[in-house]
């Protein structure tokens, strides 16, 4: 984690006095982009870093649903299945993913690829069914369109 | 001084005050789990909730600030049925682990379910299960089912003790109470006052784990030794109708566990973990026979032996007990002879990594009556240098001498209650007794004299230090 | 009646979101004349004059909000704009961010100056990836352009801004949970009093507001708010974003006047329901607004006292639209689902409640629902009702309540038969 912080220096520039206990979010975010999964090294080197009880990260990690404590494959297919995506069919995109990789949401393929999981409302309900892979938006899903990113997500 | 009203009555409130604080101040009491005096409002038990006159629904009394006029109702039928509503929920996953769980009979699950439900769940589903004997720290149990998440033992680590060990974990009902993955829980001289927060049977003590029932035990009012703060604490032993006839009498007479005696003026309602382990003191093994140079005698000879020496001593030197009590302390004061150079000695010193003086209660003074026995006897002992060479008699009362200091040649009188090797090299050893078979006062390093009460029966071969000193100090013309 | 514009007012264009282009259309002009020619008491009075109230469900008058917070305290003031947007349903916010950053911005600036704030948030939900890259590049803009940091337009006025991202938490958009997460914590709700614009963000005065009502700021303070009050209805003045969704023929997101039509907006402009089909019901403000059924939205229109009458609310503003031929009991399945999964689980009733509500659903669905079933998860929505630390609980409870009390017969069909009268349908087909 130490390479990262002249980065987190910057970001305690537009952050007014007594803050630290703020960066618990933004550090992990940026941890976790870095590596793929916040380390329990990292941990202990981000309390060091900003001065809070570890506890707190501990917490902050485990509340938090985008937060990983261990690494996952290395494509990250979320699949939302909250209501405008359940009644525009994400019931059947999601069947359409479990058989297609071959797990269940919550598993990793054998290869270590792909991720599935499934995620509550991305706020993209107007081009439901929707996928978030990775950090993107992939919108108005249909098994043809999934089998064709799968393709050239290689 | 707000006026409010509780269910009509009129009540002289303080500004800053909660109406939940307020009502209690009062004797009208409103359930709770979360709230704790000492602690940070949490509101999330949501069963203090009272009723506000004129209103239809109900909102927590822990977070409600007094105002001038303001009328609640603690007793409404809205507020009985919601807190029968709050039970039916607490209760909902809660396992019916009563018969093996240690906290039945102090348990304020129990008592308010039989207050304010007592009615079976209406659920019919599965409970949820969670993790059962988690060791949250060597000497601390958790069990996540019945922990109802009032959050006592986060915000205790959290504000007072200030180790910051506990968290909560997850979210939703998958919550649990965890410590740090570093185990600063294990390092907290204070954990164990989580268990007595605890409102429910979640945390445990891990020593005292399936000893006793607690309606088997009573408390008698102490003062814990440890250190100079002479924290008041309870000593929780076996009542005489609950004796144990079929297994090892020596089982009646222990302590079975040790917590705080709330105390407004030295240790509020907390105690250190020292205190908790005041078995490991008193229950050391004894000194119950009295001994010449290591050849057992009755104690009259052996009073009599130690009345002979000091009368002939020309230049005695005493080194006093800092854990005598004051009427010992005083005895001694009053019965020692003025040819003595009297040293108040520090009997117990810090274990090496013990903590020393912190802002809560512990003292680096690891002895309960310093105050009293410098008082009395204000030339201190350095624990270190050789006693004078011409010395021809020394009357050690009490532990952490090092006999190496006495000049060869000078007599020894030693008055200890522990079986240690020293007591077999005195000319005369007069086994004592200690403060669980007693009564008697220490004071502490601000001057605060409390009180303490005796548990257990003294053995007849032992002697109480306090009428022993008269006997020992008479002299013959005095006796005759 | 007529349909005036006053954020969607320009054609969305591949550049249509950057400052050069913002400025075109007059952005900024609002905070010059604000800096220039008015205190910020003037700034305040502008906004409660215009009667504006939150878009973000809870529908409180911004300009009161306001006016808790006292002028030259001695304290740090906080203000933050709520952009967690995660209530289910709703994507309007989103428009703003990916569109209109510099409107928001803007907005922030002078409700900034209005508050005597010198440092402000913007809490956007972690998933949101190209709104945030939007909004932080609309922010260097800018910052660049010397609409940030100090001596703004020349003034003694200084205001820094930062993105806060959260990492997926749906708590995390009610307003004390959000600012406890920007303490970088966990975000859990907070109990009141005291009010957060007395005590919010590390126990400083603090303002928070929904990323459509603080845009319309700017607005407000160039054409007044007298003019924003002859927008809308006299009670629930200006416009709303609504993002409609579901079984709608032309998803997306649209600006409408308040008091515009139901019907007429749900036929005409959203081209009405996907392939021709009935109406069922819509919910119309989030999941957790009460769902209407097709026949009670025909006399309604689009603001908060006729949706109040009819037993609902226009909410965040989130439609969601239910064709004839949808199972009610799966579509509660999996609101229920989803409210089990954002508990915090602080207090009681939500933690124990979501929990419960979410097995007794699960365990209809599989046939195995008993006769006590719905009593029962009547009887938990109101232990929930106005007994827990936040607004969830409650939410949980109306959105369940209120599918009850529309469709109570299906649930009933579906503990009696051990399955759906709909065949358990969510989906419906796109197009006809």
């Amino acid at each position: 984690m130490k390479h990262l912080i002249p980065e987190f220096e910057k970001l305690r520039a537009r952050y007014p006095a007594g803050f630290e206990s703020s960066f618990v979010l933004p550090c992990l975010r940026r941890i976790q982009e870095d590596r793929g999964y916040v380390a329990d090294r990292d941990i202990d080197a981000l309390v060091e870093y900003l001065g809070v009880p570890r506890i707190q990260i501990e917490e902050v990690l485990s509340f938090y649903g985008q937060f990983r404590r261990k690494p996952i494959g290395r494509c990250h297919i979320q699949a939302c299945r909250n209501v405008s995506c359940s009644l525009l069919g994400a019931e059947r995109i999601l069947d359409h993913l479990t058989k297609k990789l071959g797990i269940a949401p919550g598993q990793t393929t054998a290869d270590g690829r792909y991720t599935l999981s499934t995620v509550e409302c991305l706020a993209a309900c107007g081009t439901a069914p929707v996928l978030m892979i990775d950090d993107a938006y992939h919108e108005s899903m249909t098994p043809e369109k999934i089998d064709a990113l799968l393709a050239a997500l290689v | 001084m707000p006026e409010i009203f509780i269910n009509g009555h009129s009540i002289q409130a303080e500004r800053g005050q909660s109406v939940l604080q307020a009502a209690l101040a009062h004797g009208f009491y409103i359930p709770y789990f979360c709230w704790h005096p000492k602690l940070s409002v949490a509101g999330n038990c949501r069963i203090c909730c009272v009723q506000v006159e004129g209103r239809s629904w109900v909102e927590i009394a822990c977070n409600m600030p007094v105002a001038e006029g303001l009328r609640v109702l603690t007793d409404s039928d809205t507020v009985k049925a919601y807190r029968k509503s709050i039970m039916q929920l607490m209760t909902l996953n809660h396992p019916v682990d009563c018969g093996i769980c240690d906290k039945a009979g102090e348990c304020k699950l129990q008592d308010y379910h039989y207050k304010y439900n007592g009615a079976p769940s209406i659920s019919r589903d599965a409970k949820v299960r969670s993790t059962k004997f988690h060791a949250l720290s060597e000497r601390i149990v958790l069990d996540n089912e019945r922990c109802i998440l009032c959050s006592r033992c986060v915000r205790f680590t959290s504000e007072i003790s200030k180790s910051n060990a506990l968290g909560i974990i997850q979210r939703g009902d998958a919550s649990l109470v965890r410590a740090a993955e570093d185990r600063p829980l294990d390092a907290d001289p204070y954990s164990d006052n989580i268990i007595d927060l605890c409102p429910v049977g979640a945390l445990l003590s891990r020593p005292f784990l399936y000893k006793a029932r607690v309606w088997y035990l009573k408390p008698t009012p102490s003062v814990c030794p440890g250190c100079a703060r002479g924290c008041t604490v309870q000593i929780w032993h076996r009542k005489q109708e609950w004796k144990l006839n079929a297994l090892d009498p020596r089982q009646n007479v222990s302590i079975e566990r040790v917590t705080p005696l709330e105390n407004p003026h030295v240790n509020g309602p907390w105690i250190c973990n020292k205190g908790r382990d005041l078995a490991q003191i008193f229950e050391r093994p004894r000194a119950t026979q009295a001994m010449q140079k290591g050849k057992p005698v009755d104690l009259p000879s052996a009073i009599e032996s130690a009345r002979h020496l000091i009368e002939s001593a020309g230049h005695p030197v005493a080194l006093v007990s800092s854990w005598g009590s004051n009427e010992e302390l005083g005895a001694l004061k009053h019965a020692l002879p003025g040819r003595f150079a009297a040293f108040t000695k520090h009997d117990w010193t810090p274990q090496p990594g013990e903590r020393l003086d912190d802002d809560l209660l512990i003292r680096a003074d690891k002895n309960p009556n310093t105050a009293t026995a410098c008082a009395l006897f204000p030339r201190q002992d350095d624990g270190a240098s050789a006693i004078a060479e011409d010395t021809d008699l020394v009357l050690v009362w009490g532990e952490g001498f090092d006999f190496v200091r006495i000049p060869v040649g000078a007599k020894i009188i030693f008055l200890n209650a522990y079986l240690q090797p020293e007591n077999g090299h005195a000319d005369v050893f007069i086994p004592i007794s200690i403060q669980t078979e007693r009564r008697g006062h220490y004071t502490n390093f601000q001057g605060v004299v409390s009180a303490f009460a005796p548990c257990f029966p003294k053995k007849a071969s032992v002697a109480d230090a306090e009428t022993l000193f008269a006997a020992i100090a008479a002299t013959e013309s005095a006796r005759a | 009646m007529a349909n005036t514009k006053l954020l969607m007012t320009f054609p969305v264009t591949e550049t249509s979101h950057t400052l050069a282009e913002y400025r075109a259309r007059g952005g900024y002009g609002a905070l010059e004349k604000a800096l220039r020619q008015m205190t910020p008491q003037e700034v305040v009075a502008e906004v409660t004059a215009s009667g504006i109230q939150g878009r973000g469900g809870a529908a409180f008058p911004m300009g009161r909000k306001w006016a808790v917070v006292h002028p030259n305290d001695g304290q740090s003031h906080y203000l933050c704009a709520n952009a967690d947007e995660g209530e289910p349903g709703t994507f309007k916010d989103r428009w703003i961010l990916e569109y209109a950053p510099h409107l928001l911005l803007e907005s922030m600036l002078i409700a900034s100056y209005a508050l005597q704030v010198r440092n402000a948030f913007i809490y956007i939900r972690g998933e949101f990836d190209l709104p945030y890259r939007r909004l932080a590049a609309a922010l260097e803009e800018a910052y660049a352009a010397g609409y940030f940091g100090e001596r703004i337009l020349g003034t003694d006025f200084a205001c820094d801004l930062v993105i806060y991202r959260g990492a997926g938490s749906y708590v995390c958009g009610e307003a004390s949970a959000l600012i406890t997460s920007i303490e970088g914590k966990r975000g859990y709700p907070r109990n009141r009093p005291p009010r957060l614009t007395v005590r919010g963000l590390y126990q400083k005065p603090t303002v928070i507001n929904n990323v459509e009502t603080l845009s319309n700021v700017a607005w407000i303070i160039t054409n007044g708010g007298e003019a924003f009050k002859q927008v809308g209805t006299a009670k629930d003045p200006g416009t709303r974003l609504i993002s409609i969704s579901g079984h709608i023929e032309r998803p997306g997101v649209y600006e409408i006047e308040i008091g515009y039509p139901f019907a007429k907006f749900i036929d005409e402009d959203c081209g009405g329901i996907l392939g021709g089909r009935a109406l069922k019901g819509i919910i119309p403000g989030g999941i957790s607004t009460k769902v209407l059924t097709g026949k009670e939205i025909e006399p309604l229109t689009l603001d908060n006292q006729s949706l109040a009458a009819a037993g609902s609310s226009m909410g965040s503003g989130g439609m969601i639209v239910i064709a004839e031929g949808t199972c009610m009991v799966r579509l509660l399945q999996v609101l229920l689902r989803f409210y089990h999964h954002e508990s915090c689980g602080q207090c009681t009733p939500c933690r124990e409640g979501m929990g419960w509500l979410h097995r007794i659903i699960d365990r209809i669905v599989v046939g195995e629902g008993r006769a006590g079933d719905i009593e029962r998860m009547y009887q938990i929505s109101a232990w929930n009702d106005g007994t827990t630390i936040c607004g969830m609980g409650d939410a949980a409870g109306y959105a369940t309540s209120g599918i009850l009390n529309k469709f109570r017969d299906e649930f009933e069909y579906f503990i009696e038969h051990k399955r759906s009268r709909c065949n358990g349908t969510l989906e419906c087909p796109k197009s006809s």
